[in-house]
């Protein structure tokens, strides 16, 4: 089972540097655990976040005919966005414009790496 | 596992209305209908998968009541679990009924010693408000007086509000086996969930079975006002078609999910932390109904159950 407050203080790990919000969603968009976002609806950024994860998916599997999909990396204007996959759930985090996507890619995989194992077993179950 | 349960009281004391809104999903208003009990109705409700309440709704007219105590006073009153009687709060024979009370006592001391002894005063609606808890109290000293050696719980109950269920609850709560086992399990539950407070119900009759509390509540009666209404909007649902599955209640101070759990339990969790996501919640419920299913009654041999027999 998830400890909510826990998986909170994991995810607040990632909000260092440039990087406002970090937030888990399940496989149909709806938020699991979030950090960071202040007052500001991390459930709408979640169905965004979840939504642009399904349709490159899904494009992949038409065009490369290939459904591994890895990581997505979005600049937006005022930030950029990283999601992937970890378990059988999504891993989304967004910074500012300052933060470099190296930087970004190689948070979001220590910390998915950190939580597929846990997350596996609760999905398992 | 069969447990008997003797329903006896006055006739028109409210035994077969209360029986049928409880185990038969009656609303209150469809009592109207039902008719005197003609000696003894036997039902076996199904109750926790496992467990089945033999319920002994016996006729309150005189011509039964003076069977029951002679010529058929071993086979009533032997191997009862839970003796249940009733009490008119309007009777205008308040000697006559403390009598039949009385040999009920007497035969129950003979034949089932262990039983458990529980009084409704029924027909509370009846009674001024401002009336109703002096004469609860009155009525429930006398009849704790009145049984010794034995001890009975008291109730005061009406169709028309959520105090039927607190009584019943408190009854069938004492016939569940392994309700503390349960009660650990849930602590633990609450605990990891962060909740405020978890109920276990009941899922075809929603009284409450059990239920832990982590941040206390000022009102008491909340548990059987719940049951009530959630009955209720169970009965609505299956009027139109539609199965009773899970309800989300949130507003800015909390959020409360109630859920199917296991075949024979309905599981509400109330959350007072509202920044908690709804869907972890239930991801939660969803992981914790495995282990919850393998403590529910472990199955004992099956015999044919008869299935509810209602009017």
């Amino acid at each position: 089972m998830l400890k909510p407050r826990a998986l909170s203080d994991v995810l607040s790990q990632a909000n260092t540097g440039g990087i406002g919000s970090t937030l888990l969603l399940n496989s149909e968009g709806s938020l699991l655990a979030f950090s960071g976002f202040g007052d500001k609806d991390a459930s709408a950024a979640g169905a965004i976040a979840s939504n642009i994860w399904t349709s490159f998916q899904k494009s992949g599997q038409l065009s490369l005919d290939d459904n591994k999909l890895d990581c997505v990396l979005v600049e937006c204007k005022l930030g950029k966005i990283a999601i992937t996959k970890v378990a059988n759930l999504l891993l989304c985090l967004c910074s500012e414009d300052g933060v470099s996507f190296g930087m970004l890619k190689t948070k979001i995989t220590a910390l998915s790496s950190y939580l597929e194992e846990p997350l596996s077993q609760i999905a398992s179950s | 596992m069969k447990k008997k349960v003797l329903l006896m009281g006055k006739s028109g004391s409210g035994k077969t209305s209360m029986r049928s809104i409880i185990f038969a999903n009656y609303i209150a208003r469809d009592t109207r209908r039902l008719g005197a009990t003609i000696d003894v109705e036997h039902s076996h409700v199904r109750f926790l998968g496992n467990l089945v309440l033999n319920l002994w709704d016996c006729g309150g007219q005189e011509a039964f009541m003076e069977n029951y105590f002679a010529s058929q006073r071993d086979n009533i009153f032997r191997n009862v679990e839970v003796l249940i009687y009733v009490f008119d709060v309007e009777s205008r024979e308040l000697e006559k009924d403390i009598h039949y009370y009385q040999s009920c006592l007497e035969a129950i001391l003979q034949n089932s010693p262990e039983a458990k002894v529980f009084c409704l005063i029924h027909k509370m609606d009846l009674v001024q408000d401002d009336q109703r808890e002096i004469i609860f109290q009155e009525r429930q000293e006398d009849l704790k007086r009145l049984s010794k050696p034995l001890e009975c719980t008291c109730f005061a109950t009406s169709i028309w509000d959520e105090t039927l269920y607190k009584a019943w609850s408190s009854i069938v709560y004492q016939l569940i086996p392994n309700v503390s086992q349960l009660e650990e399990n849930l602590s633990n539950f609450a605990t990891i969930l962060d909740a405020d407070e978890v109920l276990l119900f009941e899922k075809a009759t929603f009284l409450v079975i059990s239920y832990t509390e982590r941040i206390q509540h000022r009102d008491v009666h909340r548990f059987e006002k719940i049951s009530n209404i959630i009955k209720q909007f169970k009965l609505s649902c299956s009027k139109i078609g539609a199965s009773f599955e899970s309800m989300e209640v949130r507003n800015s101070s909390f959020a409360a999910f109630i859920e199917t759990f296991t075949s024979n339990m309905v599981v509400m969790v109330v959350m007072s932390d509202t920044s908690i996501p709804s869907a972890a919640t239930q991801l939660n419920i969803k992981s914790a109904r495995k282990h919850f299913e393998k403590l529910e009654i472990p199955m004992g041999p099956q015999r044919g159950m008869g299935a509810m027999t209602a009017k």
